[in-house]
């Protein structure tokens, strides 16, 4: 029994490889290399279509059993290529695929870069959306409030402390900005930029909506101080400086088909700002330095300011240097004071952060002071005392001398 | 005297003959012609095909007209070792064999194949002949200049 089924599977292995000989015998050359070039014209299509490393590395596969399965026909395609030959050809299509492969990874990477972005983006435009909020309410209570001084101080504080968050937040974000985007080689900033349609918000709409709330803050602002203007005009210079190192960078990487005219736009927005910030910030540092008792010639630049400081102190150096009395020293206290505990110490890096006033004019009126300080002291009559009396008694003695002889 | 005159005479004519026999005897021998695949040609509007690859142009309107068709779609063309042209296509009843001469190919052989038609015919170069494959009804027919082997 086991004899025949033997020499059953022998009959039919014998007939299969005859069958497959037949099959074999009835293949047309011809159509072998042609059915290749098919195969190998899809492969390459798919390879140009391939969106995926996964997809590419099963068309590797694919590749591989092509090879395999048309090996044995190498003859007749090196024949149907000729110059070419169907290793040339395989190796071709897979160099292809593997440009492909490292062209894709590029693209999953700036894909993730994207993404990323995306995802920052959103994080930010919510937090800000936050703030905004919170600082709108602020103003609307501090506006309810006016007739609890108490509770509107309480507000206001509040509502200061709200502004600092903002200027922290935004400060921390062009941080990143500059961190990612100053030293960004021109290639990467070319991938970013064919990839900007799948951003809802780019960095650039972020900076107008930041620029826009910023001008809103300031025309709105209620029950801030000169402090407030100034770090206001600060975080204005500290954007500005950001701007200048990376705008251009960013409108070619976020607005490439119009980089120039949005580059115009954000600067004309950024003078609004600073005019909206400057607006309030001349009339409160007038309205502080009054309260001071001190009473600058009007002011509406950084250099109007700094002129006007000047002549301050020169004039009253003047009036020093004429009659240094006890009131011309007490003009010289109040400034000095005035000077070193609040201007310098609250508002001085503001002031200079905020392009008020420079470490360099800072430092005149230092040395103007110290001058001033010392003409303004009041001179002691003591001493001019003591030398007459001195006189009187030299006097008398070389008269009693003369006398007793 | 005359007998040394005809030797000498003899000799000359060996000599002259021997020069002319090598001028015409240069022949090269084992010429590979074999087309390694068959060309697939589609005739134009006048019934000429163009072998771009293998450089031959020719008209195959005697070839339908002995097959009594009127058009093909394409024709299948194929050269063997020894040079001789195979020519065939779809319904044609015969394989044509075509010896090449001066601006003519000549015809060899009609090879009938089959009285029905081929249904889609195709040629082989193997080592020795030539191989038709009708890709239709699976059968194959080894051939050469002188027929069916």
């Amino acid at each position: 029994m086991r004899n025949l089924y033997k020499t059953y599977i022998s009959i039919l292995t014998l007939f299969l490889l005859f069958a497959a000989s037949s099959v074999y015998a009835q293949q047309s050359d011809y159509q072998i290399q042609q059915d290749f070039r098919a195969e190998l014209t899809e492969l390459l299509s798919r390879v140009e279509l391939a969106v995926t490393a996964e997809e590419l590395d099963a068309i590797n596969s694919e590749i591989d059993a092509l090879q395999q399965q048309y090996s044995e026909h190498s003859g007749i395609i090196d024949a149907a290529l000729y110059p070419e030959t169907f290793e040339s050809t395989i190796t071709n299509i897979r160099e292809i695929r593997l440009s492909a492969f490292n062209n894709l990874a590029v693209i999953e990477q700036l894909n993730e870069q994207i993404e990323g972005l995306s995802a920052e983006m959103d994080l930010f435009r919510n937090r800000l959306a936050q703030m905004t909020q919170e600082t709108t309410s602020l103003q609307q209570q501090i506006e309810r409030a006016e007739a609890n001084e108490r509770r509107q101080a309480s507000l206001i504080r509040q509502y200061r402390q709200n502004i600092e968050q903002r200027d922290n937040f935004v400060s921390e974000f062009l941080q990143e900005l500059l961190s990612k985007y100053q030293r960004m080689d021109s290639a990467t900033q070319q991938e970013i930029a064919e990839g900007i349609d799948r951003l809802d918000q780019n960095p650039l709409d972020m900076i107008r909506t930041i620029i826009t709330e910023y001008i809103q803050i300031a025309d709105q602002s209620t029950g801030l101080q000169t402090p407030d203007y100034v770090a206001m005009r600060a975080q204005h210079g500290y954007f500005e400086s950001v701007w200048s190192q990376i705008g251009e960078r960013l409108t070619t990487t976020f607005a490439p088909d119009s980089p120039v005219q949005v580059r115009q736009e954000i600067s004309d927005m950024l003078a609004a700002w600073l005019a909206s910030v400057d607006n309030k910030l001349w009339g409160s540092l007038t309205t502080a330095f009054n309260q001071n008792g001190i009473n600058l010639q009007p002011f509406a630049t950084p250099d109007d300011f700094n002129t006007a400081l000047n002549t301050f102190v020169d004039r009253a150096y003047e009036i020093s240097l004429e009659s240094n009395n006890e009131a011309d020293y007490e003009v010289f206290r109040n400034f000095r004071d005035f000077w070193n505990n609040t201007v310098k110490a609250s508002w001085g890096e503001a002031l200079i952060t905020g392009n008020i006033l420079s470490p360099a004019q800072i430092a005149t009126i230092d040395i103007k002071l110290n001058d001033w300080g010392e003409a303004a002291q009041p001179t002691s009559n003591l001493m001019f005392i003591l030398f007459l009396i001195s006189m009187a008694v030299i006097v008398l003695l070389v008269v009693l001398l003369i006398v007793r002889k | 005297m005359k007998r040394t005159t005809f030797l000498h005479s003899i000799m000359i004519l060996v000599l002259v003959a021997g020069t002319l026999a090598c001028g015409t005897s240069l022949v090269i021998e084992d010429v590979d012609y074999s087309q390694p695949l068959e060309s697939v040609l589609v005739p134009d509007a006048n019934n000429q095909v163009h072998d771009q690859r293998y450089a031959i142009k020719l008209s195959i309107t005697p070839v339908l007209q002995e097959e009594g068709i009127s058009g093909v779609d394409e024709i299948r063309l194929i050269r063997n070792r020894a040079g001789f042209y195979f020519i065939t296509a779809s319904r044609f009843s015969h394989v044509y064999v075509f010896e090449p001469d001066d601006g003519e190919l000549k015809l060899k052989r009609k090879i009938e194949i089959t009285g029905d038609g081929l249904g889609q015919p195709a040629f082989n170069q193997r080592n020795t002949h030539i191989e038709l494959v009708d890709m239709a009804s699976g059968r194959t027919y080894n051939i050469d200049q002188n027929g069916i082997r």
